[in-house]
């Protein structure tokens, strides 16, 4: 009987380790990932990760306080803002503020696409090739130059 | 005396700047091949002068001359004589001299390379050369004089930023600004292609070494700026999109789109007007890169000391010249008539693609760097746009690149058939994905990882097959060896570089998801063990340098069992300017870098903050950055891409 | 037709050279940030005692009904010494009740200072691993908040006070708080 209690505590003092230790673990990475999305605010675009100053420092502490306490990134992320402004995150929100900067990108990508159809279909079809060299100057051309230039 | 003479060699430059902007000008309009034909001399001699005084000024920082403010301010008699070389260039008025003679070295070059070029295209060309030297000569005499006398000369000088102390950085400026202002010669040629309405095959031929000579030199630039920023900066990162280098990144994605649409422009006449149009972004995206560091705009790890008039006068030379340009080719591009047509299936829509994602990923980094300016304005609210962002929108733009660019240069001109290229494209899908799925099988990691990875073999597999191809894959090996060596070196020069981009994307990858930082208090004797290595640190030595001391900590590394080597970052202190620095050590070899650095001693003395970073391929970032920059110099020496080729065999013979 | 989408690269580009002007002729300083805690109250630190001064708290911010400063200050900073002279003047000679928040110093280096020069402060309150402050968004010292009777923040002063912030800034800020 007592073997089994002993065994029984031995494996849950055991679980409860690897448990607290994969805590740490996760909360290390969690750290790290939020250290990278903060910006340094008394260093030159620095973020936390990257940063010795003495309020880096500082920061850094209270954030994994913060995460040992049980607080997501998000709730750190919003602490951290209602006291220094979204300045402190070097990740813009997704808010409508926002709306521009995020998608952009996509807007410039699609605009490019629209261009090219309006170029393609623009294009006359059945006109071919339209050299503007007289054959002469393409023969010159062909001389001189690498053959490849004209297939 | 000598400084005085180089000031005034400068003011003659703007002078004669002045005269090389207007009378070939005049010379085109009025048709007079006299006037044209002053502007190969005025850029000679332009050149020549600008060099005298940028040598003046050398040799003021050489003799550590500290009457000359500039040198007094900047420079130090302790400093290794390479970095007081370097220091002409290590300030804002220094670069911009440094600037000027790169312009006219890139004039004089297009004069002297250019004597077979119709005299109209040339002069034109020249005399928008001339412009923008005059414009930059003048800020530096107005604004930014190099030369100014100390009325009382200092005994000392005040040395510079010790972070700046080091080679890469040292040398990476001109190499910078030979890309940035080799741009100019491209602009120039689309002014003058405007002004002419006329772009056919000659200015094609001309454009395309051009923007090629100043990709590379961007290209060489941004990588040694980067290794710079590794191995001084102390984080293990080497890219942070800080706006000093999006302001050397813009211009580089400008110039590659252009290096691609070129390619069309040449082959196929067509795509001329947006060829035109890139060209004048990617001249404009080196202005503003100029005008972001030194305006102090923008909150930035490294600007030059800034000065709002300064930045007034950089914005009025932006809208000038951009402004000036982008109005003319609003009221001038309709008129070039755009050439043949093609599928989108084609080599031509596979290099559209290329330059859609190329141009949006530009207008993506400039909104990203300016958008605090934008939000600052519109609702006066600060935020911040850094690595996160740029890397989460960055990416899905450049995945999609990537993907085409193994199979692209497969399809043929026109018309493409995609079930002709099918075969081969599935074939080398399969191989990059198997492969990618044996080495995650085995050493783990997460789905950025693996796409990384993919796409890295998938663009090697697929270019080196599309070169196989491109020889002829049925031929003997000797028929076969024949055939390759006939291939022309712009074919080299292609397959080169996108195997760099693909390097670069292995490197970049596994550098970051494989990479293992350790952040620990050490204590003499104690160590540190990272996979199959271990560090003893065996204590700390003082030293003394030329113009520092420092603490030197000795680490020893042992890796399966053997002494590999000794490690000695350093904690620097400079008295000149009273900075601490931290000295990296690095181990580095083909396949990771150990990265140490010694920090603070903690509060008991016996103990030390010590910070080790363990990066698997982060050289072959660089190496893949380097086989870029060599695949371009290959297609700069292609036969067919040999300035100064004749083309119109009578040199007066006026442009149509 | 004309083709205006031609023009489209010259309108985006002034519309660039708009915010750069904007961003030029206001010339501030991009690395000076207003505080976001602008007209909120002062948020509830937990502060210690310094020696045998009174304490900083909650209770005695709100007792005077008077708008007055928090002051963050530290022995080490050489800007809090120069600073110094003109709290000095204020809460003499201006009568202006000022708090002030002892950041990450030792006790004994702070009381030097005090006695060496004087005690600006109505109450005091240390925080020696500088975890309170960063409710107040503290960037370095000195900094100093008004805060009117209510408790609100309703200005920030980053850097030293000198001569003339505190009689073009901080005195007629006070000043107009009061008159409300």
């Amino acid at each position: 009987m007592r073997i089994i209690i002993l065994n029984f505590l031995y494996i849950f003092f055991t679980i409860s380790l690897v448990y607290a230790q994969e805590n740490l673990k996760v909360n290390n990475i969690e750290a790290k990932e939020l250290y990278e999305e903060l910006r340094c605010l008394v260093c030159q675009n620095q973020s936390l990760l990257d940063s010795d100053a003495p309020l880096a420092l500082d920061l850094k502490k209270l954030v994994l306080y913060k995460l040992e306490q049980g607080l997501s990134k998000e709730e750190i992320k919003e602490f951290l803002v209602e006291r220094y402004g979204e300045f402190i995150l070097l990740k813009p929100t997704f808010t409508i503020k926002n709306i521009l900067l995020w998608v952009a990108p996509f807007i410039f990508v699609l605009f490019g696409f629209f261009l090219t159809f309006l170029f393609l279909r623009k294009t006359p079809v059945s006109k071919e090739e339209v050299f503007t060299l007289t054959e002469a100057e393409k023969e010159k051309l062909k001389k001189v130059l690498n053959k490849d230039i004209i297939e | 005396m000598i400084i005085e003479l180089g000031h005034y060699c400068l003011a003659l430059v703007l002078t004669i700047s002045l005269f090389q902007f207007l009378v070939p000008a005049l010379g085109v309009r009025y048709n007079s091949i006299g006037l044209m034909s002053t502007s190969y001399i005025t850029a000679y001699l332009s050149f020549i002068l600008v060099c005298f005084s940028f040598a003046s000024l050398t040799y003021a920082y050489v003799i550590s001359d500290f009457s000359v403010s500039l040198v007094a301010n900047n420079s130090h008699s302790l400093k290794p004589m390479i970095y007081k070389i370097s220091g002409v260039w290590g300030n804002h008025e220094g670069s911009l001299l440094l600037w000027v003679l790169i312009l006219t070295f890139y004039s004089a070059a297009v004069a002297f390379l250019g004597k077979r070029l119709p005299v109209k295209l040339i002069s034109l060309v020249l005399s928008c050369q001339g412009l923008i030297a005059a414009s930059f000569v003048s800020f530096i005499l107005f604004t930014s004089n190099p030369f100014t006398r100390l009325f009382f000369p200092e005994i000392e000088g005040e040395g510079f930023n010790p972070i700046l102390q080091d080679f890469g950085l040292a040398i990476h400026p001109p190499f910078l600004y030979l890309g940035y202002v080799g741009l100019s010669v491209t602009f120039s040629f689309s002014i003058a292609a405007l002004l002419i309405g006329r772009v056919d095959t000659i200015w094609v031929k001309w454009v395309r070494p051009w923007t090629l000579i100043a990709w590379v030199f961007l290209t060489i630039g941004i990588a040694l700026g980067s290794w710079w920023a590794y191995r001084e900066l102390g984080w293990g990162g080497w890219w942070f999109w800080d706006p000093v280098e999006n302001a050397s990144f813009m211009p580089w994605l400008a110039a590659t789109a252009l290096l691609h649409s070129s390619i069309v422009a040449e082959k196929r006449d067509t795509l001329k007007a947006w060829t035109i149009l890139l060209a004048i972004i990617a001249f404009s995206l080196s202005l503003l890169g100029t005008f972001i560091v030194r305006s102090g705009v923008l909150i930035s790890v490294h600007a030059f000391a800034s000065d709002p008039s300064r930045g007034l006068y950089i914005l009025m030379l932006l809208i000038f010249f951009t402004g000036g340009a982008l109005a003319l080719f609003a009221r001038k591009a309709a008129s070039l008539k755009s050439g043949s047509l093609f599928q989108p299936v084609s080599r031509e829509g596979a290099l559209v693609i290329n330059n859609i994602i190329f141009a949006s990923s530009a207008a993506t980094v400039l909104l990203g760097t300016l958008y605090p300016i934008f939000i600052d304005a519109i609702n006066n609210s600060k935020v911040s746009v850094g690595p996160p962002y740029f890397e989460a929108v960055f990416i899905p733009l450049m995945v999609p690149a990537i993907l085409l660019c193994a199979f692209s240069p497969m399809l043929s001109w026109k018309r493409a058939k995609l079930e002709n290229i099918l075969e081969r494209v599935i074939a080398v899908f399969i191989l990059a994905i198997m492969i990618t799925a044996i080495f995650i099988f085995i050493y783990g990691g997460s789905i950025s990882a693996f796409l990384g990875l993919f796409l890295g073999l998938w663009l090697i597999l697929g270019t080196i097959y599309e070169f196989f191809i491109k020889v002829g894959i049925k031929l003997s090996f000797t028929k076969f060896l024949l055939r390759a060596f006939q291939l022309p070196r712009s074919a080299y020069g292609m397959s080169l570089a996108h195997l760099g981009v693909a390097i670069f994307v292995i490197g970049v990858t596994v550098s970051s998801a494989w990479r293992i930082d350790i952040e620990k208090p050490i204590q003499n004797g104690e160590s540190v063990v990272i996979n199959d290595i271990e560090l003893i640190f065996l204590g700390i030595i003082d030293v003394n340098g030329p113009n520092w001391i420092a603490e030197r900590g000795k680490f020893e590394v042992i890796r399966r069992g053997k002494n590999n080597e000794y490690l000695f970052p350093e904690r620097r202190f400079y008295p000149a300017s009273k900075v601490n620095t931290s000295e990296p050590a690095i181990m580095s070899n083909a396949f990771f870098d150990l990265y140490v650095v010694l920090g603070e001693n903690l509060n008991n003395d016996e103990s030390y903050s010590l910070r080790v970073y363990y990066s698997p391929f982060i050289n072959w970032i660089w190496f893949g950055i380097m086989c870029m920059a060599l695949g371009g110099i290959l297609a700069v020496t292609d036969r067919k891409h040999r300035l100064g080729y004749s083309v119109k065999k009578n040199p007066k013979a006026i442009y149509k | 037709m004309r083709k205006i989408y031609l023009y489209l690269p010259l309108i985006f580009f002034f519309i660039l050279v708009i915010f750069f002007a904007r961003q030029l002729i206001l010339d501030e300083n991009p690395s000076k940030l207003p505080s976001v805690l602008i007209d909120k109250s002062f948020p509830p630190i937990k502060l210690n005692q310094l020696s045998s001064y009174k304490l900083f708290n909650a209770k005695n911010l709100l007792s005077s009904g008077d708008p007055s400063l928090v002051n963050i200050w530290s022995s080490w900073c050489a800007p809090c010494q120069i600073e110094h002279e003109f709290l000095m003047k204020m809460s003499l000679e201006h009568n202006v009740k000022i708090f002030g928040i002892n950041y990450k110093d030792d006790n004994k280096d702070a009381i030097e200072v005090l006695k060496l020069n004087g005690n600006p402060f109505y109450a005091i309150g240390t925080d020696e691993d500088g975890t309170q402050v960063i409710n107040l968004g503290l960037y370095g010292v000195p900094e100093t908040f008004i805060i009117d009777a209510n408790g609100n923040i309703r200005y920030k002063h980053i850097g030293p006070i000198l001569e003339y912030d505190m009689n073009n800034i901080i005195l007629p800020i006070l000043n107009k708080i009061k008159r409300e």
